[in-house]
């Protein structure tokens, strides 16, 4: 994909060894981020987030749905991810398939937490509206639009950005049933909720690189890992979930060590994710 | 249902003459080498265009022209209910053989022999005209790209309904069940190079409507035309010239 000399690639490995990478950066340094919230207007909340040239859609829709029979008391989230050919020609046709499945999978297991919902950036009990009957699906799809390295974290960001900009319908119950029988409801088309967004995690990955590891990897950087590690941190410092990718294996001390970074780099990300989220609703509400 | 008011004006406070609002932006992806920007009302597309490069599969290459290609892909929260279609269902196919068509017909491929130029939309909100607003993005994500043109292809609708010509329909007036006109032209050249139509129309009323639609692209190439000269402007001064 990333066609690279080797002058080039010892370029790229030599400036992060001596901690200057190629576009300036430090190793711990990120790109400057940029959010845009309610870029579509169909969806009940969305956001484009740019990280370098790394472009990211997100967009959460709600669909009333019927529960499922083993866990009645919570709703349901689905996350989609799509790899849009304009990011890169070897996406046409099928070709970002494997991709998009690997980035879907990554981010359900970082954001949504376990089978039981614990651990989850979005509480799926706060979208039931009768137990049992009837919830809220929520589908949050991502579209990868320019692709320059470190798709996860950017989705992640954008996924976090499109929630905090999602008015849910508030729905009353218009008429009790009893039984088996769905019971109506009235969507309200004035008064929206509002999700709690503060314990969505962040998504940190480490990228190594030779003896190093650096954040926030662009593309040709990303050609040159051994492995990577994505980490994803809430607020609180606390670990939501982890993947590793790559095919070197990993000293488990070494892995330690990156997570106590990540979750340094985590608290610098979220809140200049967070200031960006807040700048951009404004500018959104002023238009 | 009347969609024409005695005023003479649309539901959406348009004139029955009067275009969408139109957008464009270039320079969009930034790792394609043309990219663009284009929106018709609600409707919004990105294209990008890789090439001319090497053609990757070898059995395709011609030794006297270029390769074009085109995929149209819609994105799964662009329409109002939220559709999960497999990728390659036969409406998009249609589109991207019509882009193809249309593209292939003003782009000089006989300049590139032996190379490919892969063009590549993707729909973030559908509305009426994607077809429209993909041809006009991917004119200009080509024209970024800078690879050589005969003309700009433009493309507009326009449909009749309470015995009105209209310009480029909208959602509302798409679904009452007139016909819908599409046009390509080269507004240089003066050349029509697609024209699509449902649904039945008088000839001499078609004649109105085909003009119209003319009429709308010549003004969307002339936004477009804008457009470019702005970008190259500011090309120019980014450059210190």
């Amino acid at each position: 994909m990333v066609g690279l000399s080797a002058g080039e690639k010892h370029f790229i490995q030599g400036g992060i060894a001596q901690d200057l990478r190629s576009d300036g950066r430090k190793r711990l340094t990120y790109r400057s981020i940029y959010v845009e919230t309610g870029v579509i207007p169909q969806a009940h909340g969305s956001a484009r987030v740019r990280l370098g040239a790394t472009d990211v859609i997100a967009s959460v829709k709600a669909e009333l749905g019927r529960p499922s029979g083993l866990q009645p008391d919570k709703g349901k989230i689905a996350i989609f991810v799509d790899c849009s050919p304009t990011a890169a020609p070897m996406f046409e046709g099928r070709g970002g398939e494997e991709l998009s499945t690997e980035l879907s999978v990554a981010l359900q297991r970082c954001l949504l937490g376990g089978k039981s919902g614990a651990g989850a950036g979005i509480d799926p009990a706060s979208l039931v509206v009768v137990e049992g009957k009837v919830c809220w699906d929520l589908y949050i799809d991502g579209l990868v639009i320019s692709s320059d390295g470190n798709l996860l974290d950017a989705l992640a960001a954008a996924i976090k950005a499109a929630l905090s900009n999602t008015g849910i319908p508030k729905v009353d119950v218009a008429a009790e049933t009893t039984g088996d029988e769905q019971p109506e409801v009235n969507i309200s088309d004035e008064e929206f909720l509002q999700f709690d967004t503060s314990g969505i995690p962040v998504i940190v990955t480490l990228t190594k690189v030779g003896r190093h590891y650096i954040v926030d990897a662009t593309s040709e950087e990303e050609s040159q890992m051994s492995s990577a590690v994505s980490i994803s941190i809430n607020r609180k410092g606390h670990i939501c979930g982890l993947t590793k990718r790559g095919g070197a294996g990993l000293d488990p001390s070494i892995i330690l060590d990156m997570i106590s970074v990540a979750k340094h780099v985590s608290e610098q990300l979220l809140n200049k994710l967070d200031s960006e989220i807040a700048a951009a609703e404004a500018s959104d509400e002023e238009s | 249902m009347e969609y024409v008011s005695p005023e003479g004006l649309l539901l959406d406070g348009r004139r029955p003459m009067e275009m969408r609002q139109l957008r464009a932006e270039i320079g969009t992806v930034a790792k394609a080498d043309g990219s663009a920007v284009f929106e018709m009302g609600n409707t919004k597309v990105i294209a990008a265009v890789y090439g001319p490069r090497e053609v990757q599969n070898r059995s395709q290459q011609m030794s006297d022209q270029a390769l074009v290609r085109c995929e149209y892909s819609m994105a799964n929260f662009s329409t109002g209910d939220r559709m999960r279609k497999p990728k390659g269902d036969r409406r998009s196919t249609e589109i991207s053989l019509v882009i193809r068509q249309t593209m292939e017909a003003c782009i000089l491929t006989h300049l590139m022999p032996r190379s490919q130029i892969d063009i590549f939309v993707q729909v973030l909100q559908a509305d009426v005209g994607t077809r429209s607003a993909c041809i006009n993005a991917a004119s200009l994500a080509l024209a970024d790209a800078g690879i050589p043109m005969r003309d700009i292809v433009t493309s507009c609708s326009a449909g009749y309904l309470n015995s009105t010509p209209l310009l480029d329909l909208n959602y509302v007036e798409d679904s009452a069940g007139g016909a819908d006109v599409t046009v390509g032209i080269l507004p240089k050249l003066d050349k029509v190079t697609l024209l699509q139509m449902d649904a039945k129309l008088p000839l001499d009323i078609f004649e109105n409507v085909m003009g119209l639609a003319i009429e709308g692209c010549k003004a969307v190439a002339n936004y477009i035309r804008e457009i470019l000269l702005e970008n190259t402007k500011q090309l120019e001064y980014r450059r210190g010239l």
